[in-house]
């Protein structure tokens, strides 16, 4: 099974970039594989942004920064109704847009 | 490397325009070329700085246009797209061109027509400057990203929302005695934080930044005419050294950086511009940040070296950053109040560092200093520009 948001691991040092580079800002690198993005984590910071986005319609929206257990970090949706710093999510994946009749894909952190 | 004057300095009122982007661009260089003075001296370039005017008024070649309207052929032109730091950028170019040689006398406009759009559109088009496949389709736009920023350092360094409320009337009350401000409207802590109606007059953008932590949507156009420092001196009249420049860059994507809340791009360009002035933040009299976001001042003041981390806010409490006090951080209103046309912005922050040094800013003229401080933030603070400007005492 392919993952849906993946992030590139450098083949020579195993340093893992999301989003990916065209080189490893560890050892640069230029060969890499892909690997899923995700698990659990903690909420680095998290925003209610109510001055929406264009292709958005609900009341407001609620990002998170989240720090996964090995160290790479990712923005998405937070969908958890009592967020706080520092609070254990896990990862899961859903629609985070809806420009026209197109349905992208991404991070969704759930309380873990 | 030679040194660069500024010999001329204008801009237009920032706000709500009905005037065609290139005659608002053309405004303002006349105005920065009429208070310069050349005589017989010739404009061997123009720089122009713009961030949307292909998207948001549909024309591209902006450069091109301009040199054409104020008949400056055949003076070479170009466009610097560089996001929200394209007017700082754009004067660095025009500096290089001075300090390399290749020009004496280069003018440099920065102009943005951002109300030709809906609020929704225009910030939908300062949001594809984030990481598209791992910000933007999240629905990430500049508010949210300050958002995200502001609630890791309020949470880190103490910062309480009524310091950044502090910032916000502070700027306002700055705007009021600049004519050439978009937003002319007074301000108070109640009104926007402790009392009742606070809650409808201040509502939440992204939280924890409220309305009045945000920068306006405005119309505008900033112009200076740069010259060769032997040129400066033969025209002469008081003027304005470019004596530091400064710039550095970080990830795009903010949630890659070792520490998100650490304006690491903001820290090295300061630090190369203080280098190459022969200069420290101590010296500075007077500063323009680029406070999109109450945030942004608070922290840009503290990356750029003038208070420890942490003590940007009990100094605002102060009063230390006000107009009267110790180091003056935006006179001009600032982005919140003076408003913030992406591409004029950068050149408009030195346009009042020149008028400040000069002596010339009216009812918010600062106490008499000779070194000013402009921080120019791209992106979210993956490119940022910084500038010293040294005035000559002849």
């Amino acid at each position: 099974m392919t993952a849906e948001v993946c992030g590139a691991r450098c083949t020579s040092c195993g340093t893992v970039s999301y989003p990916r580079h065209a080189v490893c800002p560890a050892c640069r690198g230029e060969s890499f594989e892909a690997v899923p993005i995700g698990g659990t984590g903690r909420v680095l910071t998290y925003t209610d942004v109510y001055a929406l986005a264009i292709d958005y319609e609900t009341r407001y929206l609620r990002l998170a920064i989240v720090e996964f257990e090995d160290g790479t970090r990712a923005i998405g949706h937070l969908l958890d109704p009592a967020p706080s710093l520092g609070k254990r999510v896990r990862t899961t994946i859903g629609v985070v847009r809806e420009p026209g009749e197109e349905r992208i894909r991404g991070l969704q952190f759930v309380p873990a | 490397m030679r040194p660069v004057g500024i010999v001329g300095a204008a801009m237009t009122k920032f706000g709500r325009s009905e005037t065609a982007l290139v005659d608002l661009a053309a405004l303002a260089s006349l105005g920065a070329l009429r208070d310069a003075d050349l005589g017989e001296v010739p404009v061997d370039a123009i720089v122009v700085a713009n961030m949307g005017a292909a998207r948001l008024n549909r024309q591209t070649a902006l450069a091109s246009a301009l040199v054409d309207r104020l008949c400056l052929y055949p003076a070479a032109a170009e466009t610097v797209e560089n996001g929200p730091a394209s007017g700082a950028s754009a004067v660095k170019v025009g500096v290089q061109a001075i300090a390399s040689g290749m020009a004496d006398v280069v003018l440099v406009t920065g102009v943005e027509k951002m109300r030709a759009v809906s609020n929704l559109e225009a910030t939908d088009f300062v949001a594809s400057l984030s990481h598209p496949d791992v910000e933007y389709i999240y629905g990430v736009t500049l508010p949210s990203l300050a958002g995200l920023f502001a609630r890791l350092y309020m949470e880190r360094y103490g910062v309480e929302r009524r310091h950044l409320a502090m910032i916000a009337v502070k700027n306002h009350a700055n705007a009021m005695k600049n004519p050439f401000a978009h937003i002319h409207q007074p301000i108070t802590i109640e009104g926007i934080l402790t009392a009742p109606e606070a809650v409808v007059n201040n509502p939440p953008i992204a939280s924890p930044l409220h309305l009045f932590d945000c920068c306006p949507v405005s119309d505008g156009a900033a112009s200076l005419v740069l010259a060769a420092g032997e040129i400066a001196e033969r025209l002469g009249r008081p003027f304005v050294r470019v004596a530091g420049i400064g710039q550095a860059t970080d990830t795009h994507a903010v949630h890659e950086r070792s520490d998100p809340v650490d304006l690491v791009a903001v820290r090295r360009a300061s630090e190369r511009a203080f280098s190459m002035a022969g200069l420290t933040p101590g010296d500075v009299d007077v500063a323009e940040l680029h406070d999109a976001f109450t945030i942004l001042e608070l922290a840009e003041s503290e990356a750029a070296g003038f208070f420890p981390p942490g003590e940007a806010g009990p100094a605002v409490e102060r009063g230390e950053t006000s107009l009267t006090g110790r180091l003056p951080i935006n006179p001009s209103g600032g982005l919140k109040a003076k408003g913030h046309p992406v591409g004029a912005t950068g050149v408009a922050q030195l346009v009042e560092l020149v008028w400040q040094l000069r002596g010339e800013a009216g009812e918010r003229q600062v106490r008499d200093g000779g070194i000013g401080f402009a921080c120019n933030f791209g992106g979210f603070g993956n490119n940022v520009v910084a500038t010293v400007l040294r005035r000559e005492d002849r």
